[in-house]
């Protein structure tokens, strides 16, 4: 099928991966506080990993520039923090329950850099089109 | 006759300046898809060429500007931006995004206004 | 005068057989006119021979580049484009010299002898 944008196939996988990451970094925000995940431990800090993905070369293509991909979501194996609240039900008997280890600065740190690559991305596109409108205009009388 | 017409160094010039101009905004575009990928080094137009191109439309010869060819090469003039040795810097990239789409907005004009010219003397409208 | 003996190719293959005319066959006339001159290259026949070739090369690389484009490959847009406009302004310039050279034909017809 015609292809009018060309060179904006890693920036729809960049798109992807930033996306995945606001998941991620969002899912870490919402259970900043559960101290009872599906296995009964505290929830422990997902981490979005990226690698290179050398892109397939199309025939007769420009370029074989890498492209961005998410290689797994790995789990921070950091142990969660100990925090005294003696009247929680999951105190131990010491009168500390165990929290994730996620701090919201670093989270919203996290955010902001994944949203500022997600808008540039998007910018990216937007730029692709006005230039091929321009370019279509070329012979207009 | 046909080949006088569209041999015009500064008409082939142009054009040869918005083949580079697109190929940068190839370079761009990946550089700004791979912000956030560990090692990545930033690409760009490769340095000679630009030179060579400076070159050939000053010396308004038609022969010397058709056989340019431009392509991309690793800016090795880059500084890391982060600590796993990423070399783009999301403000710069976007910068130059956007004075390249200035650019090639120029080059399209250009090229527009030659054809229209060409026509003009052609059919006189 | 007349104008068109301006014009180098007028003056050299017409303007002899205009000089003839009253002595022959108004009705002769379209085949006296210059139809081929092979052995001259730069007679304007073949002036306009080469153009109507290098116009058709043209439209076919046009072509070839538009379809390259709409069957997926990798063509950028501004060449596709270019080289459509291009086909065009030729294809234009061959036409308006057909146009000229139908004017002067009849300006030539309409000549009274």
């Amino acid at each position: 099928m015609i292809q009018i944008l060309t060179g904006i196939q890693n920036t729809s996988a960049a798109l992807d991966a930033e996306r995945t990451r606001l998941d991620v970094i969002s899912q870490n925000i919402a259970n900043a506080h559960t101290t009872h995940d599906v296995d009964g431990k505290p929830y422990q800090r997902r981490v979005v990993v990226f690698e290179t993905a050398l892109q397939n070369a199309m025939a007769g293509d420009r370029s074989t520039l890498p492209a961005i991909q998410v290689a797994k979501i790995a789990v921070d194996k950091r142990p969660p923090l100990k925090v005294p609240d003696p009247g929680n039900p999951e105190a131990d008997a010491q009168g500390m329950v165990a929290v994730p280890n996620i701090n919201i600065h670093e989270e919203m740190a996290d955010l902001i850099s994944a949203s500022r690559t997600f808008e540039a991305n998007l910018a990216v596109v937007k730029n692709a089109r006005s230039m091929a409108l321009a370019t279509l205009a070329i012979g207009r009388h | 006759m046909i080949e006088g017409l569209f041999n015009q160094p500064n008409y082939l010039a142009a054009k040869k300046t918005l083949d580079a101009v697109a190929l940068r905004q190839d370079a761009i575009n990946n550089n700004l898809a791979n912000v956030e990928t560990p090692g990545y080094k930033r690409v760009d137009l490769a340095p000679s060429f630009e030179r060579e191109l400076e070159k050939a439309a000053a010396s308004n010869d038609s022969g010397q500007i058709s056989t340019l060819s431009p392509s991309l090469a690793v800016d090795t003039t880059a500084t890391a931006a982060s600590k796993d040795g990423n070399t783009v810097h999301l403000e710069q990239e976007l910068m130059r995004m956007n004075q390249n789409a200035l650019t090639h907005n120029l080059e399209t004009q250009l090229v527009g206004n030659m054809l229209a010219r060409m026509r003009l003397a052609i059919t006189g409208k | 005068m007349s104008p068109l003996t301006a014009i180098p190719a007028y003056s050299a293959h017409l303007l002899p057989q205009v000089e003839r005319l009253p002595a022959q066959d108004i009705a002769e006339l379209p085949s006296t006119l210059p139809a081929a001159q092979p052995a001259d290259s730069n007679s304007f026949s073949s002036l306009l021979g080469k153009l109507v070739s290098d116009v058709n090369a043209q439209q076919q690389a046009a072509g070839q580049n538009v379809n390259a484009l709409q069957s997926g490959q990798n063509v950028p847009l501004h060449q596709a484009v270019i080289s459509m406009e291009e086909a065009n302004v030729s294809f234009q310039l061959m036409v308006e010299v057909r146009n000229r050279l139908l004017e002067s034909y009849q300006e030539i017809m309409r000549m009274q002898i």
